[in-house]
């Protein structure tokens, strides 16, 4: 069963678009402020602005992604949070990777005429 | 209805010791994890894996599979349980793990089952969920692929994805959604757009939650695409290089005139201003030059090209690797 509706206003997020709160984080992650917090405290989400109290903390909507990324693999493959710290940041790498060698082999490729 | 071969996804033998079986789940669940892996069915291979384990990390459910898995299947692959089959091992003693049951397939729930349809009470928001309760619906996260064109233009594109909607007896079940939506030009690579209330419906008037799409490109033939800068590689005649020249050279959706300098090499990067992805600050298209060659020339040309030769004798094109 689908259902269409015609959608013609959406939000653009970007550094300087909409933030979410440490509640609203905690709210869309369903779970709890000390969790994000200790996400915060390894390096594995940031708020936009650094601030010493948590309460005035606002998170971009990359980070809400990084944090229910971090959730997954920590659920799925039990991983301790210096071992999500240092994954997520390799994957990040990786991604990164991927794009240069993409970018890299469509620029060979077009050096070869093809 | 197929049979399940949990061994064969797991790739270990029917005597595997809980250990071995272990240490296969836990390996493939990092190779195959969707977060992890850009493999196209990585997603569904991590949830065989999920279901295989679940089955055979349990010695009496592994047992009751080991039983079933003698009945066997049928010629064509497709299987059905026994006459009056019941699991002992199922629902009735505690339900599921950890494991996201709404994630298992028909043949674990007809052989474990009954779950889906006796009432399955666990997985929204992690917990139970009583009627009575007021909660905020999921947020979902989507992606959406668009052509270089789409993203710089802005278009209207249907998304569909999964919402969790509670039924009329409070069972929260998956709905396919569809929409469509107007994406606004400029758009890049990794950015998000929000649309509000459009993700899984609130639970006791509970309001929905987001749907969140982030954008991804697919690959061009002509164009790649850092940050807000639009690259070409334009290709362009030796005597264009030597004595510049007025080329066309593509933009995204349009064409302009470029002057490539007198004396260009291959290589040389020419900046347009404010041609690449629109914007509050708009970037910039860059242009690579390319010197090509013709494949075959006139003896006119090979007479011109010796000419050259002789006037350029001092040129020594392999002076960086130092012959």
């Amino acid at each position: 069963m689908s259902k269409q509706d015609h959608i013609l206003t959406v939000e653009v997020l970007d550094q300087h678009g909409s933030t979410f709160t440490l509640r609203e984080i905690c709210e869309r992650g369903e779970c709890h402020a000390e969790f994000v917090i200790k996400l915060v405290d390894y390096g594995i989400i940031a708020p936009v602005e650094e601030s010493p109290e948590a309460r005035h903390w606002e998170f971009d909507v990359g980070a809400l992604s990084r944090l229910r990324k971090a959730q997954r693999l920590q659920r799925d493959l039990k991983m301790n949070l210096p071992g999500l710290a240092m994954s997520l940041e390799l994957l990040d790498e990786v991604e990164e990777m991927r794009r240069e060698v993409g970018r890299l082999n469509h620029r060979i490729r077009q050096l070869m005429g093809e | 209805m197929d049979f399940k071969d949990y061994y064969a996804v797991l790739g270990v033998s029917e005597s595997a010791s809980p250990e071995e079986i272990k240490k296969a789940y836990r390996k493939l669940a990092r190779k195959y994890h969707p977060d992890v892996s850009k493999e196209e069915d990585a997603d569904t291979k991590f949830k065989d894996v999920g279901e295989a384990y679940e089955v055979l990390k349990d010695p009496e459910k592994r047992a009751e599979y080991d039983q079933l898995r003698k009945y066997g299947a049928r010629a064509d692959g497709s299987f059905e349980p026994p006459p009056g089959w019941q699991s002992a091992s199922g629902f009735g003693g505690g339900g599921y793990t950890e494991a996201d049951a709404r994630q298992f397939s028909d043949f674990f729930e007809e052989i474990f089952g009954g779950g889906r349809r006796g009432g399955f009470s666990g997985g929204f928001g992690g917990g139970g969920f009583r009627q009575n309760m007021r909660m905020r619906g999921e947020d979902v996260h989507a992606r959406i692929a668009l052509f270089l064109e789409e993203a710089f233009h802005g278009c209207e594109k249907q998304v569909s994805f999964a919402v969790h909607e509670a039924d009329e007896h409070g069972r929260v079940i998956p709905r396919q959604k569809t929409l469509k939506v107007k994406i606004p030009a400029g758009m890049r690579e990794g950015q998000n757009i929000r649309l509000k209330g459009q993700g899984s419906p609130g639970i006791g008037g509970g309001e929905p939650g987001d749907l969140f799409i982030e954008v991804e490109f697919a690959p061009h033939p002509h164009f790649a695409v850092e940050g807000r800068d639009v690259m070409v590689t334009v290709p362009i005649a030796p005597w264009e290089a030597a004595l510049g020249a007025t080329v066309t050279v593509p933009t995204v959706g349009s064409k302009v005139n470029v002057k490539v300098p007198r004396g260009s090499t291959s290589g040389r990067k020419l900046r347009l201003k404010g041609k690449g992805f629109p914007g509050k600050h708009p970037g910039d298209q860059i242009v690579i030059l390319q010197i090509a060659m013709p494949e075959k020339h006139s003896a006119e040309a090979e007479k011109l090209y010796e000419q050259l030769a002789e006037a350029e004798k001092n040129f020594n094109p392999r002076s960086k690797i130092h012959v």
